[in-house]
């Protein structure tokens, strides 16, 4: 796998010698691109920040890994965290920060510890006085969102704020901030020092009703068939759902996943998290779990994610015991389009893409249940 | 006890590993602690129980010695985390967010652990069991128990 491969420090005693300017125009030259899942190219964001004139820059590791399915970034921490660590250190001299925060979540705690070593031997190895520290998280789905994470180390509750100003520009404590996920991070290294670098990799978190889940690196392209053979159902598999944010497609064996075609079914490709669900499932229960979550995790800032969230919920739980009728799947629809337009951050704004998606797609397994009625 | 604190604030500086720091020490922020954080660091004691009600595993009432999150995300329930849920909450007599009487478990319902290539799965203390069965349940409740 290509995630596994080691710089041993070659691509940060490289990056050093050349001029920052250089080290992003090689990084937007070899196609790194965000991989929390907005794709954003990871050297203009890098850009913004050495553009930004400060007395203190920061970088943020985002090991928040909440979306449902995922588990990528527990992978990299565990078998390439070295990688990962001279990642964050290149990017601390690039954009000119002395401190950087790596944010686990706390539900990978027991990875502190020897992060936390690798840490030191990275930092002692390279010779640096950049400062890495370890935040962990205390439980929240929306601290993976930038300005939340931001808030959150701050000593704040974790709830996102409106951008701009964004992070590059003013982000934690007020200076420059660049916040990238663990994956992107522990690309940098090797997009620096391998010719043979290839972009389109990536990391696959497979899960649901499969005997193999685990994770597969593929390139983007692949096609579905292909991707969840490698799971190995047992079962027909009926739908596909990106995390619990990135809505849900039938299993069209011969589409390709390439985040634009995803975009196009009206869902998102995200962090490339695909849960299988086969056909003994019910997609309304399956809903109603993802409605549950969201109404867990609003952050409680906005009114349209909190008060919505909750009426979504109440709504899909009438479905889902057979105590509604068609009226509420369209009061359900209207709802889930007000939440998705109105809603400050991106949690709220994708947090009905799943029932949309699903209303899409397996629209007659709602109107069965109020068929019922 | 003030003493200690300071050493806290000195050591972890951010608000959050403080808390999370009082917490790992008392297991749970007490009022008495929020009251005294807020006055040696300045942080208005509003804001200080904002953050920690705001957090699933920072907690300001006690709770068991034996903390459990299972997760009850698509990955697990798929996999059956319902029935294991059910099969927990009927061997402890509890449900989610309560502790047992004789304060050997709490159990919490929550978001994905990621855990998911091993579902279902749930954190005891922090730590991974995972691919659970009513089988394994028992064991662990078993061995928590004596």
């Amino acid at each position: 796998m290509q995630i596994l491969e080691k710089s041993g420090l070659e691509a940060w005693k490289k990056a050093k010698e050349m001029k920052p300017e250089k080290v992003i125009s090689l990084l937007n030259k070899k196609g790194l691109a965000g991989r929390g899942g907005a794709c954003f190219p990871a050297g203009t964001k890098w850009e913004f920040a050495l553009n930004s004139e400060s007395d203190k820059k920061y970088v943020i590791c985002n090991a928040d890994e909440g979306e449902p399915g995922t588990f990528k970034d527990k992978y990299i921490i565990i078998n390439n965290p070295e990688t990962l660590v001279e990642g964050i250190l290149i990017a601390c001299n690039t954009i000119g920060a002395k401190h950087a925060y790596i944010y686990l979540r706390r539900e990978y705690r027991y990875l502190e510890k020897n992060l936390t070593k690798i840490i030191k031997k990275i930092i002692k190895k390279a010779d640096t006085d950049i400062q890495i520290d370890i935040v962990l998280g205390a439980g929240a789905y929306i601290c993976g969102e930038e300005t939340a994470i931001i808030r959150s180390i701050e000593g704040r509750r974790g709830q996102p704020y409106y951008k701009p100003p964004f992070p590059a520009v003013e982000g934690l404590f007020g200076k420059p901030t660049i916040i990238n996920n663990v994956e992107t991070l522990a690309n940098v290294p090797l997009a620096i020092i391998k010719d043979d670098w290839n972009p389109n990799l990536r990391l696959f978190s497979l899960s649901g009703n499969l005997k193999n889940p685990g994770i597969y690196e593929m390139p983007l392209g692949t096609s579905l068939k292909e991707l969840i053979a490698l799971g190995k159902p047992e079962k027909s598999i009926k739908a596909i759902y990106f995390g619990c944010a990135g809505g849900c497609i039938p299993f069209n064996q011969e589409w390709k996943i390439d985040p634009e075609f995803i975009n196009s079914t009206g869902c998102m490709l995200g962090s490339c998290t695909m849960i299988a669900v086969d056909e003994s499932q019910s997609i309304v229960d399956i809903v109603t779990i993802i409605a549950k979550f969201f109404e867990y995790e609003s952050c409680g800032k906005c009114t349209p994610c909190r008060e919505g969230s909750m009426r979504i919920l109440s709504l899909l739980e009438k479905i889902s015991l057979g105590y509604a009728n068609m009226d509420d799947i369209k009061l359900l629809e209207e709802l889930c389009c007000v939440i998705r337009d109105s809603s400050l951050c991106g949690l709220g704004q994708s947090s009905t893409m799943h029932i949309l998606t699903a209303l899409k797609n397996f629209r007659e397994e709602f109107e069965e249940k109020c068929r019922l009625r | 006890m003030p003493d200690k604190l300071d050493k806290i604030i000195e050591s972890k500086k951010l608000l959050l590993p403080i808390l999370t720091e009082i917490q790992d020490r008392d297991g749970y922020i007490s009022e008495d602690n929020v009251r005294q954080l807020s006055k040696k660091t300045k942080i208005p004691l509003s804001e200080i129980y904002g953050v920690a009600t705001f957090y699933s595993f920072l907690t300001t009432k006690p709770e068991g010695r034996n903390i459990i999150h299972i997760c009850n995300s698509p990955s697990c329930y798929v996999n059956g985390s319902l029935n294991i849920i059910e099969f927990i909450e009927k061997e402890l007599g509890i449900k989610s967010g309560q502790t047992t009487e004789d304060k050997l478990f709490t159990l919490h319902i929550g978001s994905c652990i990621g855990c998911c290539d091993k579902a279902p799965a749930m954190l005891l203390n922090g730590e991974v069991h995972d691919k659970l069965t009513e089988k394994k349940i028992k064991g662990i409740i078993k061995k928590c128990r004596s």
